[in-house]
């Protein structure tokens, strides 16, 4: 029995042995399973080969650190950490420990271990533990750290390009949307939001399988593709498309907008009315004070009516107003034709005739406006060149006043005289 | 320098004597307008008249020298009308007048025919006479004699009162012996009045002028106050190829004067006043022509006025002993008068009828 019983109780202790190991198992299972997280999350191992020579050898970047075998003697590697700098220069970092071929080197917040493992003639094994650092960036560096290229930010330059710019209501417009990453570094996880423009409708999707990475220097030209439909009339410039994306070592998010193309709808054809408007003269070349009259036409070459029309002549300086229809109001001492309405295939003729004062050569501006039903239009015609030469008699001003004053005087006496005389002898 | 007054009274009178003020200005019809007039005197002209058309039809007189007598339009030719309006208008006439100053010699011009000037006239010269004591002349124009009785008539009192008047010579100048003038009847009065016009001309600057030969007021004055007090003018031009002893001659010629008058037979005294260049005055031959002259009327006053280059021209003035065209017209004129006479009885007989006539007025006849 006490064997039973010891055994019961070499059985109970057991049992309860076991249940403590069995905790003891499952708090330790889940220590090591925190332990085991927080390591990968914060350290990782890189074992890799690296070429080297007695006099020179190959590196291997991790970010922007490059480990790099200087060169090997007698089976054993000469192994340096560097630093590469935004500026393309690098700098030779210093150990923090070193033992047993093992070097430490304490880098930012975290640490990179290097570990020379073997090494023949002609190459070393290296195990490389980076601690605290997220590795975005590895790469086996032939030529050793003078080729290393520095890892930078990224810069995305999105552009957003449409098939046509000037569209009717209910066309349909491809929209494709490119990008390049023109910075230093990798943009990772890069999405995308097409951005859509109001007055659009949204039609399809044509392609949106876009890389999540680009490298620096590449681009892509078909990041997303979509069509919409043109909704309404009127300019519209769209509305530029995000990318979000993060880079490859650093831990900043990035947003880039695209280009936004500017896109013409033409609203719906309304019927308005035209104008048709020309000038003709009855002459070209004309005397001081001799009279010019032009002659304007307006035909109305639809069937909508204008209205507000108004026809203004700029006349030129050496033209004064005459005459003209009896149309011609006078506005301000100035000539101008006024009508509320001209109806559908109106034809009006005005003619406005005006003096030449002074010599020289010109033209007769004319200028139409109307209301051709949806808006006020202005449109100008231009007479042919008119040429007014000196008068018949311009020749006389040319002399001096007295040349004119002196003989008035004398008829005037002579009148005076004749009427002074002419006074003496009437009853 | 002379002052002469120079009247002209009537129609006749204004004519000659805006045909003298023309012919001083220089003959132009618009002569007044660009020209002074030439006279060798102080000369006052002044136009009375009691026809104002009269006076407006006169374009050489300046208008202050025109004296209207308001009495409608004239006198109707009737010398007795004419004479009362004178008498009552006579203060107006003398104050213009007197106005215009001292004169040496004055004439007064009209015809004897009219109304105005045949009335005012002779009544002019005496109220003259009576305030002035300078010598008065008349120049006096006689009638056609076919103009009509009246005015034969009237030209008869008119010189008798003209010769009554005091006045210091009357000269005649006679329309009848001037009507060969010719062209039509104004052709004719404007031709007589322009004669007249250039001989008082020629007068007064022969009484004002430096000659060679001299004459003045005096001479004219003793040659006036010759003979029965009647005088005529005589002219005449030379056209150079004639002597100067012809164109004295002609001045004495019934074709040279103003009146009918057989000078050499019937003159008094002469004045003979010759004018133009040098190389015409023959000496021998002006002597020879007024001894002439001289030895049929007794004596006879020369002028020279030497003008270079001009024409010879001849101006006498003569008085009459006697006229017998005078006493024609007198003749004529009684004959007038008794014709206007008979007209009156006549016009007395028809008075008479009137009365008879009379007797039955508010009568009607009974059948």
């Amino acid at each position: 029995m006490h064997e039973r019983s010891n055994y019961c109780v070499i059985e109970g202790i057991s049992k309860l042995k076991k249940n403590r190991i069995v905790g003891y198992s499952l708090l330790l299972f889940f220590f090591l399973i925190l332990l085991t997280g927080s390591v990968s999350a914060e350290s990782k191992t890189i074992n890799t080969e690296i070429s080297a020579s007695s006099t020179s050898g190959d590196g291997y970047q991790i970010n922007n650190y490059v480990v790099q075998i200087t060169f090997i003697r007698e089976s054993r590697a000469i192994i340096d950490l560097y630093e590469l700098k935004e500026s393309g220069d690098s700098i030779k970092l210093d150990f923090t420990t070193f033992s047993d071929q093992v070097a430490t080197y304490k880098v930012g917040e975290g640490t990179i271990v290097v570990k020379e493992v073997n090494t023949t003639t002609s190459k070393t094994l290296v195990e490389i533990i980076v601690t605290d650092i997220t590795v975005e960036y590895q790469k086996y560096i032939d030529g050793g750290v003078d080729r290393a290229i520095y890892i930078g930010e990224p810069s995305l330059e999105l552009s957003k390009e449409v098939d046509k710019t000037s569209a009717n209501i209910g066309d349909t417009i491809r929209v494709t949307i490119k990008a390049i990453n023109s910075g230093s570094g990798t943009a990772q996880r890069i999405s995308i939001d097409p951005g859509f423009t109001p007055g659009f409708t949204f039609k399809s999707t044509i392609y949106s399988t876009y890389p999540t990475e680009l490298p620096v220097g590449t681009s892509y030209t078909q990041m997303y593709i979509y069509e919409v439909e043109a909704a309404k009339g009127g300019t519209f410039t769209l509305s530029p498309a995000i990318a979000t994306y993060s880079s490859s070592v650093f831990e900043d998010d990035y947003t880039a907008p695209s280009t936004r193309p500017t896109v013409t709808v033409a609203e719906e054809a309304i019927e308005t009315s035209n104008l048709s408007f020309t000038i003709s003269q009855d002459k070209t070349e004309l005397k001081r004070n001799e009279k010019i009259t032009f002659t304007i036409n307006v035909e109305n070459l639809k069937d909508v009516p204008a209205s507000m029309i108004k026809i203004t002549p700029i006349i030129p300086n050496n033209l004064t107003y005459h005459s003209g229809s009896e149309d011609i109001d006078m506005i301000n001492e100035k000539p101008i034709i006024q009508k509320s309405i001209f109806g559908s295939r109106y034809e009006g003729e005005y003619k406005f005739t005006f003096k030449a004062d002074k010599v020289g050569a010109n033209i007769l501006t004319v200028k139409l406006t109307y209301n051709n039903g949806v808006e006020d239009i202005s449109q100008e015609v231009t007479s042919d060149m008119f040429y007014v030469e000196r008068g018949k008699y311009d020749f006389m001003a040319e002399y001096p006043i007295y040349v004119y004053i002196t003989p008035v005087i004398i008829i005037i006496a002579i009148a005076g005289w004749l009427h002074w005389r002419r006074s003496q002898f009437r009853m | 320098m002379l002052n002469v007054l120079m009247v002209g009274a009537g129609q006749c009178g204004n004519r000659i004597l805006d045909a003298v003020n023309r012919e001083a200005f220089g003959g132009g019809k618009f002569s007044k307008y660009y020209s002074r007039q030439k006279f060798p005197s102080r000369v006052e002209t002044i136009a009375v008249n009691t026809a104002i058309n009269d006076l407006k039809e006169m374009h050489y007189t300046k208008a202050k020298d025109r004296i209207h007598i308001p009495n409608l339009h004239g006198v109707g030719a009737n010398r007795i009308v004419g004479k009362q309006c004178f008498i009552d208008n006579k203060d107006l006439i003398m104050r213009n007048i007197s106005e215009r100053g001292e004169f040496d010699v004055g004439f007064v011009i009209t015809s004897t025919s009219g109304g105005t000037g045949s009335s005012f006239s002779p009544l002019l010269i005496k109220e003259l006479k009576g305030k002035y004591d300078f010598p008065i002349y008349s120049v006096v124009v006689l009638p056609f004699r076919e103009e009509g009785t009246i005015y034969l008539q009237n030209s008869a009192f008119c010189l008798k009162e003209m010769y009554d008047s005091g006045a210091d010579g009357i000269i005649l100048a006679d329309n009848q012996f001037l009507k060969d003038v010719g062209g039509d009847i104004k052709s004719a009065y404007d031709g007589i009045n322009n004669m007249v016009a250039e001989r008082l001309l020629f007068l007064l600057e022969a009484l004002d002028s430096e000659m060679m030969m001299v004459t003045d007021l005096g001479d004219f004055q003793t040659v006036m106050s010759g003979g029965a007090g009647f005088a005529t003018i005589g002219f005449a031009k030379g056209d150079g190829s004639n002597t100067i002893r012809s164109v004295i001659h002609d001045s004495l010629s019934p074709s040279g004067l103003l009146f009918s008058s057989n000078v050499f037979e019937e003159g008094s005294r002469a004045m003979i006043i010759m004018r133009g260049d040098r190389k015409y005055m023959s000496i021998d031959d002006i002597s020879s022509e007024i001894d002439k002259l001289a030895s049929h009327i007794g004596h006879v006053f020369k002028g020279v006025i030497v003008r270079n280059g001009e024409l010879p021209k001849v101006l006498s003035v003569l008085t009459l002993e006697s006229t017998s065209e005078l006493e024609n017209l007198y003749a004529l004129a009684v004959e007038a008068i008794q014709i206007e006479k008979d007209k009156r009885e006549r016009m007395d007989i028809r008075k008479e009828a009137d009365a008879t006539f009379s007797m039955i007025e508010g009568l009607e006849p009974q059948y």
